[in-house]
């Protein structure tokens, strides 16, 4: 009497055995009905996908987008081009060395390529073995169960190694792991103090975001308006790919509510205000080298010879910086010293800014040419207390409880990993159009 | 016991609420009662709002600074910024409008807001403030900055144990921040004032750095010799001894003029009596190749380069820096390296 694993295992075999022969009726499989599509590879696979997680859209779905699809051909066409020519006798060291290169870069896509191509060839076999059991006597049944477990795995395993290879093809923003100097700036309204309060709000958010990250908050500039708003502030924060997550919060944001508290709270209707945000990544110290000659520091000056004369609480420093007009102050330190050093680091990012300008207004400008234009005063994202809801422009996407929404923790942090997402599908769908477009690739370079 | 200077040109205000000590001590030539507390609850912001303007109409120096740095330190910040939306809108309770009420009133009498709220910050210190002890002014970071830079780049740095002799401590700031930032530090710390003395010993106690700092009640000027034996030669002196002329005291505000020790600020007619006996004794004290740093009045860099070229050997005028406002505030001296005596 065999054991039951035994028994299920022989049975498997039989059935393998049988898939052979079953295989070549795809014809009856299409008239069933079976949704099928042709992969890249020219595999087929079962349109109901079996997902065991939740899929929310990201960069990995791009995968069906055709030119990616095209993209991608592009790439194993060279990469099969690079095996080929690597294997030929003659061949220069030159070329030799920019073949390997190549190769090198492609390989770990050309991997993922054949992991791929593996598991559809396993998950057609299972398919295959569960078509031929259709109708099956009980005792197959839970041999059917497994197999479509094992199917199942398989398509979860092929979607996985699909997002990771679309995944790979994003470009990498080099300034992503960098800290940022953050600036929030009330926009301008006819009256009242909508944008101010607003401006201070949002500033709480970023400070409650930044807590919920564990990065370094700290406040370079702040200048406070009346009743408690905020004017303009600026602060460096530092962690973890702090650029990466916040360089989408870059824009104007608008506000709708009815408010509770200063001047416009007298007239009970719905107001509107913006504030703008400004994110800039801080470079390494040393990337940047400032001629002192080239600053002029703007500090307290007494009339007379200053020094033990004069007794002053006023420590505001605003350094200039004279070439390029730069200015950048500080007065959130006692210290005169200190608010001198804050604004210094200021000054650097600033700087830095404007030094990779160029570079950044290009990609924007690219950017727009493909995306369409869309201005600085758009805003891009719509916080509306009176509806209680969230609003990104980008995505669409919506966020309940506004209250909690604006404490910086996981809701903004769900609404930005949506961006990122999205930015990164528009990133490289850009990139692919652009590959797309009359390059040759029977010649690498 | 320090003097109060009670010049005719100077207005005072007579408060029953400062104390006793005062009372009687102020002829007042135009009566202000202090304002009276709000009848109903007052937010943070509204008592802030009040204030700067009732500093203004009074002539108080800095209103809006004095308000924003009283109001914030009885919410427990040192800036409003610092604060909680929530603390700046919600109605304060009594005793917190009591007590704002008391400090600005304090500040109405031109106290220092150094003084008003017992403390402020010097470099990454803060430190505690208290009347008549000196208030650490704003270029004085700056000489810190100097010590700290040579002693970084003095070779023998990083094995052995450097001291630091600072000729009168006041609060303690520089002698407390140099040795914030060098752990290898020692410094000897005097002062002719008892209470900067207390003052420093507190401060250092409260920054934990009372282990590497011996301080003295001493006058420079006429213990030097008792100075000398309490330090074997140190590497650095520094000093912001009083610099003013004498002359100029008299013009002073009445922040400094009725507040602060005037030992603290007059330097004789010239300026330079307390900076010329630092010079004179300095070789004494010294190892051979020891810094002197100084804070000095803007005129004194070229007077004290050719009274010490003229007067003592032993020592080398290595040069004036800047302060923030490029005033020349700093003089850079040196010991020369003795000769050997080849007899």
């Amino acid at each position: 009497m065999l054991k039951c694993g035994d028994m299920l295992v022989s049975r498997w075999l039989r059935l393998r055995s049988l898939c052979n022969r079953v295989c070549p009726h795809t014809r009856r499989e299409e008239r069933k009905g079976l949704l099928w599509r042709r992969t890249l590879i020219g595999h087929q696979f079962t349109g109901t996908l079996a997902s065991s997680r939740p899929c929310h859209s990201d960069v990995g779905d791009l995968y069906q987008n055709e030119c990616i699809q095209r993209y991608l051909q592009q790439l194993m066409q060279e990469y099969r081009y690079i095996c080929q020519r690597l294997e030929l006798p003659h061949i220069s060291e030159a070329d030799r060395r920019a073949l390997i290169k190549k190769h090198t870069e492609l390989l770990p896509l050309a991997d993922v390529f054949t992991d791929i191509e593996e598991a559809l060839k396993d998950q057609q076999e299972v398919s295959s073995l569960l078509l031929g059991s259709v109708g099956a006597k009980d005792e197959d049944k839970q041999l059917t169960e497994l197999l479509k477990e094992e199917e199942a795995q398989i398509s979860c395993k092929v979607l996985t190694l699909r997002k990771n290879l679309v995944k790979a093809l994003v470009p990498i923003d080099p300034l992503d792991s960098s800290n940022v100097l953050l600036e929030v700036m009330a926009g301008r309204t006819t009256g009242g103090d909508i944008c101010q309060q607003f401006t201070r709000e949002m500033f709480d958010m970023y400070r409650g975001y930044a807590w919920f990250k564990n990065w370094d908050f700290e406040v370079y500039n702040y200048t406070p308006a009346e009743y408690g708003g905020l004017h303009h502030a600026a602060v460096r924060i530092a962690g973890i790919d702090v650029y990466k997550h916040l360089k989408h919060e870059g824009g104007t944001h608008r506000v709708q509510r009815i408010p509770e508290v200063g001047l416009s709270s007298r007239m009970q209707r719905i107001h509107t205000g913006t504030m703008t945000v400004i994110v800039l990544p801080q470079p390494v110290e040393l990337d940047l080298h400032i001629d002192p000659k080239d600053l002029r520091i703007d500090t307290f000056r007494s009339r007379g010879a200053g020094g033990q004369s004069v007794n002053t609480t006023d420590s505001a420093v605003r350094v200039v910086h004279l070439p390029t007009g730069t200015v950048a102050e500080c007065q959130q330190s006692r210290s005169q010293l200190q608010n001198r050093d804050t604004a210094m680091r200021m000054l650097r990012a600033r700087l830095y800014q404007s030094m990779m300008g160029e570079e950044i207004k290009h990609r924007q400008t690219v950017r727009k040419q493909q995306v369409g234009e869309r201005s600085q005063s758009d805003r891009i994202r719509t916080y509306n207390f009176s509806q209680d809801r969230v609003t990104d422009h980008r995505t669409g996407h919506v966020a309940r409880d506004i209250k909690e929404f604006m404490r910086g923790g996981g809701a903004l942090d769900n609404l930005i990993s949506d961006v990122l997402e999205n930015e990164e599908k528009q990133a490289l769908l850009e990139l692919v159009e652009n590959r797309g477009n009359g390059r040759d690739l029977t010649n690498p370079d | 016991m320090w003097r109060r200077s009670l010049s005719a040109g100077c207005r005072c205000f007579g408060f029953g609420s400062i104390g006793a000590k005062r009372r009687g001590q102020f002829h007042s030539l135009h009566t202000c009662s202090p304002p009276a507390l709000p009848v109903g609850r007052i937010t943070a912001l509204q008592a802030l709002e009040f204030w700067k303007k009732h500093f203004e109409e009074s002539g108080v120096t800095e209103p809006d600074l004095s308000s924003h740095y009283i109001v914030a330190h009885s919410l427990g910040g040192k800036t409003i910024e610092s604060l909680e939306q929530r603390k700046l809108t919600e109605f304060l309770s009594r005793e917190k409008t009591e007590q704002i009420w008391k400090l600005c009133t304090k500040r109405l009498s031109r106290m220092p807001v150094q003084y008003v709220i017992q403390e402020w910050d010097f470099r990454d210190l803060t430190l505690t403030m208290r009347p008549p002890v000196f208030i650490p002014r704003p270029e004085t970071e700056e000489l810190v900055e100097l010590v700290l830079t040579d002693l970084k780049n003095k070779p023998s740095s990083g094995d052995t144990v450097q001291t630091c002799l600072e000729v009168g401590c006041g609060s303690g700031a520089v002698s407390l921040s140099l040795l914030s930032s060098c752990p290898q530090l020692q410094v000897v710390a005097l002062d002719r004032s008892q209470e900067a003395v207390e003052l420093t010993k507190e401060n250092a106690s409260r920054l934990k750095l009372q282990d590497r700092i011996q301080i003295h009640h001493l006058d420079f000027m006429t213990e030097a010799d008792e100075a000398c034996s309490r330090c074997s030669p140190v590497s650095v002196l520094v000093s912001n001894p009083p610099y003013l002329f004498s002359d100029d005291v008299k013009t002073l505000e009445p922040e400094i003029l009725r507040f602060e020790d005037p030992f603290a600020l007059d330097g004789g007619s010239d300026g330079l009596t307390v900076i010329k006996q630092i010079l004179t004794v300095a070789p004494k004290i010294l190892s051979d190749r020891g810094g002197i740093y100084l804070e000095v009045d803007p005129r004194h860099p070229p007077l004290i380069q050719q009274w010490v070229e003229a007067n003592v050997a032993e020592l080398r005028y290595v040069e004036t820096r800047p302060d923030i406002n490029s005033r020349p505030r700093f003089c850079v001296l040196q010991k020369k390296q003795r000769e050997l005596d080849v007899k």
